[in-house]
This record gives structure tokens, sequence and C-alpha cells, in this order.
């Protein structure tokens, strides 16, 4: 709910005067060498790829060690297998595929001896209208813009959204998950906000809108909850549930994709 | 049920019949000064050591003795100790008016009874307030708070801060009653938990039960927070009120029919927004922040026998950004009150009361507007009767029906939003009770308290009601008619608790009760929202259950003037509810696929010390304790600590008079930081840093530490009008106290990552309100 946000933004910047934020070092406990799978089909026709790699200590740089080696195959509910080749490390690609809409797209990963599973249901595709910017009501004295994406949203059906931003070529780093539990039917202005990257007229402003299932929905929803910190800490975070079977971090994802740019007025 | 009463009732009458030729003498106890009825003021037949009672809520007492010659003594902290000589040869009404004490120092800080009868008492978990001193405590801002002081007893934990939730004895803070004139106050907080809904200015008396609970009491698992608001000078007009950093407050109270009715009105409100709207930048100027609330009662007595008091709560705040958005929340409560005295043993009130909690949510933008509303309404009907059943026995006993409408969310929008209108269908249902306790006075060094009560649930139609399967898919849909029964619930709940006094400065007491709750708080946010939502035991949730034992023993030395305490507790919760992951409560018809149930036990020593009479007064407070939860969905369905959890907590209290006019007082607090969440890895999906998590709650925050200091400066004596000056320091030295902790992608180093820790009020608070009274 989107008011229910912006008051808690409110309410926290209000906060946010008084208090004071430090970094601090926290001996947090290792439990590396995780499989991590990022599996994503799409409706744009071209290679298609699924990553894995292991899970890093708090402490460690950003870097992951690729999981090499894998068997990697796709299979759809037509009986298509496309068997992925290992191209960069730890990336296995299938070299030209298009998802296409209700068809249910389940990956097999081998390695390690264990074999992992996870399906996804390529949803309807739902195009952008429009990108625009306006000025952010939070801050309106310093020129801050929002940018807000413009949509059509199908009648009748449960449809699920989740959008990337870049500025300038560097993404945004906030989930921006959306569905139409309040919105079906509706033509929607879904405003992207976040206080990662500040954004002024002039930049350019990079939005990407997926259309994907109910679990990942769920999962980056719970990411979005996770990583966003209203008064008192917001929820108590644990790793999102996925589509994977048996239990490995990351997700397989069929969705669609669109990307406008703009230049920020 | 019904056998288990008639043998109890059976035993009771049998009591009776060997008593000897007896009398009683009843009566109401009063402040001669304002004919305030005093609670808890004690009444002793100094002759007859066992022989002895303390006034109800209503001020009324009754005391049965064999015929003789007595002397009376009447008691009450902070008033002067009034004896009467008295015949007991036939029964009779005896009013008495006692005098408050002039000399302050005798009135703050003194237990809240001059007695021992912190150790004769059969009841345990318990701890009172008194006003006074609430009101030399130093708390943020200056605003004082019940809700805040009540946190520096032991057992009983703070939310954190700026948070006015409390935890009591490893619960969760809904699970805690909150009663103000007997009606249930659902959101207890202001400003999302910055300041309590309760103004100090009109509350008279407030006692917390944490175990042992008194059968009358029921319907949460924790405690019970039992609040009285003020009736009202009935002799004399006064006003008084006070003028601080962010809020002012006026009180009005004054006679109606002299000796015979009062009224009382106070009002509080912030004026925070005065200063936005000061501000140069556009969007803060058109915002808005505050609340108000207004406390009002008035009572009549139109005899000796019969009494009629109406008391009312209505408190709002308002938060919101001009043409953006508009939010505002907040509680009502009514409460019509009439005793009835039968004869001198039987005392009846009859109540009606009313409670609302609501929240409105708006947005303005023309593409996007839309209004949800929520609201949960009770209308509470109940009869309570108290009856002295010869010298060693009081019993109480009562029914009540309560009726909850919960309209769970309704969305409604314009033509032009992009927002749908949405619409959850409204909750009735009824939850009852009936109940019987005696206190029994065994022997000169035994006493017993010891009741039942049965609690129903009727969860009722019109809807369509739904069962879930763990996965949260339907598992059946019914669709029920107006008024038919969806599901109900019955529990009995025994409570038991007594004191045997080893001698007049020593005794040991055990309790035992199991306590039900039938309404729920889903909330997934850890600090105090508007956006509560509450829901009733169903056919997918069932009534959350707990079970405490506790044991204790209570000292005092020197005269009473020092009490000490040791309580030992250990508490098994059945039915507790948590959410899945991704969790979207709000306007959810199917809130109820989204939770997940488990078990739960706390335990604990909790140590207390406390110094009642002299120049320097205060207390020591220690609780050693453990809470933890157990869910087949979460930590692979192993035990793990609560957020609230707490291994050690310590608070410290101190007052000194200095000199007539300057008063000095400090509190410490120390407590082990809440148990949380930290990440014990990292990875990269969807080109975002990602935290990995393996255990619930393994790690904890810091531990937070404070010191605050207080003075009070009386102002110079007046004929017509008193004032004085609170000043204060909140956070003395300075001290950062976690409010969170997050992860994120380092903003200096490249390619790293970094905890970052938030604190609230890392700096020193000062703090100055003047208080007036004519």
């Amino acid at each position: 709910m989107k008011a229910i946000f912006l008051f808690i933004i409110f309410f926290s910047s209000a906060l946010l005067l008084t208090s004071c934020n430090k970094v601090i070092d926290l001996n947090l406990g290792n439990q590396a060498g995780q499989l991590v799978i990022e599996g994503n089909i799409t409706n744009v026709s071209g290679p298609q790829s699924i990553k894995l790699s292991s899970n890093v200590s708090f402490s460690s740089t950003n870097t992951y060690p690729p999981v090499t080696g894998a068997q990697v195959t796709v299979t759809d509910q037509t009986g298509n297998s496309f068997t992925c080749a290992e191209g960069p490390a730890g990336t296995y690609v299938i070299g030209q595929l298009a998802g296409e809409t209700d068809n249910t797209y389940t990956m097999h990963v081998v390695t390690n001896g264990k074999t992992y599973t996870a399906s996804s249901i390529m949803p309807v595709f739902v195009p952008i209208d429009s990108v625009t910017s306006a000025k952010s009501e939070f801050d309106s004295g310093k020129n801050k813009r929002k940018i807000t994406v413009h949509y059509h949203d199908p009648a009748g059906i449960a449809n699920q959204y989740n959008f990337l931003m870049y500025v300038n070529g560097v993404q945004v780093k906030r989930v921006l998950a959306n569905n139409d539990d309040f919105t079906d039917g509706n033509t929607v202005d879904f405003d992207l906000r976040e206080d990662d990257i500040d954004i002024y007229p002039g930049d350019k402003v990079t939005v990407e809108m997926q259309c994907i299932d109910k679990t990942i929905y769920t999962y980056w929803f719970t990411l979005m909850q996770q990583g966003f910190n209203g008064p008192g800490g917001g929820v108590t975070p644990s790793n999102p549930p996925n589509n994977i079977s048996p239990t490995a971090l990351g997700y397989f994802s069929a969705h669609t994709t669109q990307s406008v740019s703009i230049v920020v007025k | 049920m019904t056998k288990t009463l008639l043998i109890l009732f059976i035993l009771l009458t049998t009591l009776t019949a060997f008593a000897q030729k007896k009398y009683t003498i009843n009566g109401t106890i009063k402040d001669a000064a304002t004919g305030e009825t005093l609670i808890g003021a004690s009444v002793r037949i100094q002759e007859l050591s066992s022989v002895g009672t303390a006034t109800n809520s209503y001020g009324f007492y009754s005391l049965t003795a064999p015929e003789g010659e007595y002397t009376l003594q009447f008691t009450y902290i902070g008033y002067q100790t009034t004896v009467q000589k008295i015949s007991f040869h036939k029964s009779q009404v005896l009013n008495i008016a006692l005098q408050a004490k002039t000399d302050l120092q005798e009135v703050v800080i003194r237990a809240n009874k001059p007695n021992n009868d912190n150790v004769a008492s059969p009841q345990m978990g318990v701890e009172k307030l008194n006003m006074a001193q609430v009101n030399q405590v130093p708390v943020v801002l200056g605003e004082r708070d019940i809700l805040k002081t009540i946190t520096l007893m032991p057992g009983i934990k703070t939310a954190g801060e700026g948070n006015t939730g409390f935890y009591v004895r490893g619960g969760s803070s809904d699970q805690n009653l909150i009663l103000l004139d007997e009606a249930t106050v659902y959101n207890a907080s202001h400003l999302l938990g910055f300041f309590s809904t309760f103004n100090s200015d009109a509350i008279k008396d407030v006692s917390i039960y944490k175990g042992g609970m008194p059968a009358e009491y029921g319907g949460r698992l924790s405690s019970v927070l039992d609040i009285k608001m003020n009736e009202g000078n009935n002799k004399d007009f006064t006003v008084q009120g006070g003028i601080g950093l962010i809020s002012s407050r006026l009180k009005v109270e004054g006679p109606l029919v002299k000796d015979k009715g009062s009224f009382m009105i106070s009002a509080r409100r912030t004026y925070i927004d005065f200063f936005l709207k000061a501000s140069s930048d556009s969007s803060i100027k058109g915002s808005s922040l505050y609340f108000y609330d207004i406390n009002a009662k008035a009572n009549y007595h139109f005899n000796d026998k019969n009494a009629i008091y109406i008391s009312g709560y209505f408190g709002k705040d308002v938060l919101g950004l001009k043409d953006v958005f508009g939010t505002n929340w907040g509680n009502s409560t009514g409460t019509i009150r009439f005793n009835h005295l039968f004869n001198n043993r039987l005392f009846s009130n009859t109540s009606i009361i009313y409670s609302n909690y609501n929240y409105v949510i708006q947005s303005f933008e023309s593409n996007d507007n839309f209004k949800a509303t929520s609201k949960i309404t009770d209308v509470n009907l109940k009869e309570d009767l108290q009856y002295s059943l010869g010298s060693s026995h009081t019993l109480k006993f009562g029914l009540n029906i309560l009726h909850h409408d919960i309209a769970p969310g309704d969305i409604s929008t314009s033509q032009e939003s992009s927002f749908n209108d949405k619409h959850v269908e409204q909750r009735y249902g009824y939850e009852t009770a009936a109940y019987l306790s005696d206190e029994w006075k065994a022997s000169d060094k035994l006493t017993i308290l010891y009741g039942l009560r049965l609690s129903g649930m009727f969860l009722l139609g019109p809807g369509t009601f739904k069962t879930y399967d763990a996965a949260g898919n339907t598992l059946t849909s019914t669709t029920y008619g107006l008024g038919s029964v969806v599901k109900n619930y019955f529990n009995l709940e025994p409570r038991i608790s007594g004191s045997y006094t080893i001698n007049d400065e020593n005794s040991i007491k055990a309790s035992y009760n199991r306590n039900t709750q039938n309404i729920h708080l889903l909330s997934n946010s850890t600090s105090s929202t508007p956006t509560d939502l509450y829901v009733m035991s169903s056919n997918n949730i069932k009534p959350e259950i707990a079970d405490q034992v506790s044991t204790g023993w209570f000292r005092n030395f020197k005269e009473n003037t020092y009490e000490f305490s040791a309580e030992v507790y250990y508490k098994w919760l059945q039915n507790q509810i948590d959410y899945k992951d991704g969790a979207q409560l709000l306007v959810n018809q199917d809130v109820e696929s989204l939770l997940t149930y488990g078990t739960g036990r706390a335990y604990g020593v909790e140590l207390f010390l406390k110094k009642k009479y002299g120049r320097f007064n205060g207390w020591v407070g220690y609780t050693l304790s453990r809470t933890e939860r157990k869910f087949d969905a979460i930590n692979n369905g192993n035990y793990f600590p609560a957020r609230q959890d707490r291994t050690h907590d310590l608070s410290v209290v101190g007052i000194y008079q200095f000199s007539k006019r300057w008063t000095f007082s400090s509190t410490f607090i120390y407590g082990t930081g809440n148990a949380v969440t930290y990440p014990t890895g990292k990875y990269n999906v969807g080109g975002l840093t990602t935290f990995s998590y393996s255990e619930r709650n393994g790690y904890r925050q810091p531990s937070s530490n404070r010191l605050d200091i207080g003075a009070t400066l009386e102002g110079k004596e007046h004929k017509k009008y008193h004032s004085s000056w609170t000043f204060g320091i909140y956070n003395v030295y300075g001290h950062r106290d976690p409010y969170s902790i997050t992860f994120r992608d380092s903003k200096t180093v490249p390619n790293t990552t970094e905890a970052v820790e938030t604190s609230i009020f890392a700096t020193q608070i000062p703090s100055v309100t003047w208080n007036f009274k004519f």
C-alpha cells in the first residue's frame, strides 16, 4: 500500500532528524559455500542463462565464486528440452530461446552429486505505457525527482511485477515489486521510490519491467520487506521462500521483460 | 464445570455455618480534601491480627468480625493513619475520610501500602504505581508516562526506545490487557509509540498483574494493566495544568453537587506541528504531525447505597503531508458504571463499556487517491459482585459478555484512481466469561486466593469463512448466515495463589494460573503502528493458552521501610502466532492463510528491593529471564529466542528530597540487547547484494544502558495557587542505544558490505515543564 509506505518513509525521515548512524563492527557467523542459483528465462528471443555461485561470508568482498562443471537443462511443458552450455565460469547458457506465455519451464541442475529443480510459469506480457519523472514530495526544495512507471494492468487475472531501475547506467539497489491486489484492471502509476541514488534533472534513467509469476513475486516482495527499514527495523529477515527444491539460495524465474529509458526533466 | 462450581459453593456455605455471632461494618474511604475515593486502602482490627480488608476499586470496604469492642485502623499510602474505636454489637456504616500528609517527602515513593501487606497478601506478581511516583521519574522530553514508568519494574520490559509497547514475563505486546476504567485500549501509543495514550493528570491508580491473575480478569495471556481515572474533586473547583516542550495539558475538576457528585476533564495536545509550520521547506510546512487526548469523568452518589460513574476517553493522532497523504488514528472509550449496595456485605457493580479503535489512511494524489479505513468496536456488559462471607472469606463473582465488531479493512477510491474499491468482510463475535473467586484467610498465617474463570468465544456470521492448509491454500469455504455460530471455544481457567506468613516480615507465596486469549493482534512490524489489525479466534486460529507457575519470597526490613521480593516463574504458551515470509496483512481477505502456529516457554527470576520511606527512596529491580518460541515452519522447528528475550535487565530508581522545594530523581537502566537475526553470508541476485541467514534471532543487539536525571522545584507557598518546575535530562552521558542495525553495500569501500547502527536519542535530551494548580 503506497500511502503506508509514504507515511512510514515520512515518519522515518522525521526520526532521522534526531537519530544518527554509525558503521559498526559485528562478529558475524560464517555460513559460506552454500549454492546460489539465479535462473532467468525471458520472452525476448536470445540467449537465456542460469548462473551458479556460492555465497560468501559477510566480511568478504562482494565476489562470489562460480560453481563450475554442473549439468544444467531446462524443459518446458510441451516436452522440449534445452541443454545449457557453460559459457563464462558458472554461467550456463541456452543459445537461443524465447519464452512463451503460459508455458511452464523447469530447470534441472546437477552439481556436487545433487539434483536441484525449479519450475516457473511465464506470465502474460504487460507493456510499459510510459516512464515519467516529477518533483519528489519529500524534498521539494532541492529539485530531487521521483520516477513513475505507467502501465495498464489486465483485468480479471492476477499480475505481478518486478522493476529494475538504472540511473546513468548504475543499478538502484532496491527491490521494487508490485502486484495488482489493489489495482486489478486499472491504469497504474507506480512510483519507484528508493533512497539509494538521488535523481536530478538531466539524469538518464532506464526502467526494466518484468512480469513475474506468484512464487517469484513472494520472493522479491519478501526481500523488499526486509530491505525496507521502517520504524523499529521492519520484519525479521530470513532467506526468502523460493521455488528451488531441495533448498538452495536464489530463484528460477520465467518472466517477460521490457526496458524504457528517459532523460529526467 | 457446573459440578466444580457446586462443590465450591457447598464448601463455602458449610464453612460459614459454624460461624459465631458476627457483625459487619461497611463504608467508603475517601480523601478528606478532594473526596476522591481511595483504592486499596487498608482496614484492620488491631485486636484481631487475622481480620482485615482493603477497599475495592470504588473505595468500598466491608469487614465482618465476632461481637466485641475493637480498634479499627485505616491506612493508605501518603495519608495519615486513622484509628477509631468501634463496638461490634450491631452492623453499621462507617465512612472514613483520610487526611493527606502535607509533608511531601512522605508522599512520594512510598510503598502503596504503608504496612506489611506485600508480605501478607496472597496476591503475587502485581506491581502498583502511585501517581506521585510517576510524576517524579524522569522521562524523555518531560512527558510523564505511566507506560514508561512501569517498564522500570522487574519482569516488565520496554519494547525499545521510543516505543510504549511492553513485554511482561516474556509475552508479546498484544498479550497485555490494557484497561482504562475497565474499557480495553487497543492501541496505547501516540506518534507510533513515542508517547502513551495515558495523560497522567487524569490517572488515579495503576496496577499491573504479571502473574497470579485474579479470576475477575481475563482475555489476555501475559498481564492486565488496570488504569483508573480520577473521579474529580467533590469539594472545590481546581484547575491544574502544565506547559512543556512538546505539549501542554489542562485539567479542570470540581463538585457537581457538593459531597455527592463531581467531574473531571483533562486534555492534552502536542504542538510539534506549529514548529513544522515555521519551516521554510514547503514539504515540511504543509505537513501535520500532532496528537491530542481528552479524559472526562463524572460521578454522582445518590445515597450510601447507589452511585453512578460515567467516564470517557478520546484520543487522536494526525499525521500527513499536504496534498499527498493523510492518516489519523485513535481510541475512544466510554464507561457507565452503577454501584449498588444490596446489603452491608454484598457490593455490586454493573458496567456498560464501549471501546473503539480506528484508523484512516488517505492518499490525495488525483490518479492514486484512496481512503483506507479499519476499525474495531467492542460493547461490553459486565456484572461484578463482591460478597464478604464471614470474617475470613471475600467472594468475588460475575459475568461478562463482550461483543466484537471488527472491520479489518475497506478501501474506497474515486473513478480516476488507479486503485480499486476493496472490502474485507466484517467479523462479529462474542467473548463471554463467568468467574468466581474467594480470598480465604485459612489461618493467621495462611491466606489463599482461589478461583475459576470460564471463558467462551463465539465467532458469528454473516460471512464466508475459509480454512487453510499449512501452505496457505484454501481447504474449505463456507458461507454462514447472520448470527449463526461459525466456531466456538470454551476454556476453563483455574487460578490459585496463596501466601504463608512466617512472621510479620517474612512470607512465602506461590501461584498457578491459566489464561486464554481470543483476540490476536496481527502485525509483522516490530514497532507499534497505527495499522494494527485484530482477528478473533476462528476455525484457523485457536485460542492462545498460557499456564504459569510462580513462587516467591517476600521480606520486609526495618519496620517495613525496605521491601524485598524474589519471584521465580515458568510459563508455557500454546497456539502462538507468527507470520509466513512475505506476508501482506493489510486489507487482505485471506490474512489467516499467512499465519503459522507454534508454542513457547518463558522463565525467569525477578528481584526487587524498594526503600519506601525517608528523604532518599527508590528501588532496584533485576530480572534474569529467557523467552523462546517454537514453530514448525521457522528455524527448522527448533526453539529460538523471541525478539523480546532479554537475559539481564536492571533498573535503578532513586529520588532524593533535598529541601522543602527541591527534589532530585534519577533512573538508570541496563538491558541485554534484543535477540535479532543477522546475516551469516551474502550472495548476489538480480544485481543486488542479498544476505543469507541461518538461525532465527541467533544474535544480540548491543546491550542498552542509559542514565536519566530530573529535578522538581516547588514554587513558593501561595494561598491561591501552586506552581512547580520540572527539569530533566534524558540520556545524561549521551549513550548510543542501538535502535536498529542494517546491512548494506559500503558507501566508502567499493565491493564490500557494512553494518550500520541507528540510534534515535544519541545525545542528551533536556526538558523543562512548568506546572500550575489553582
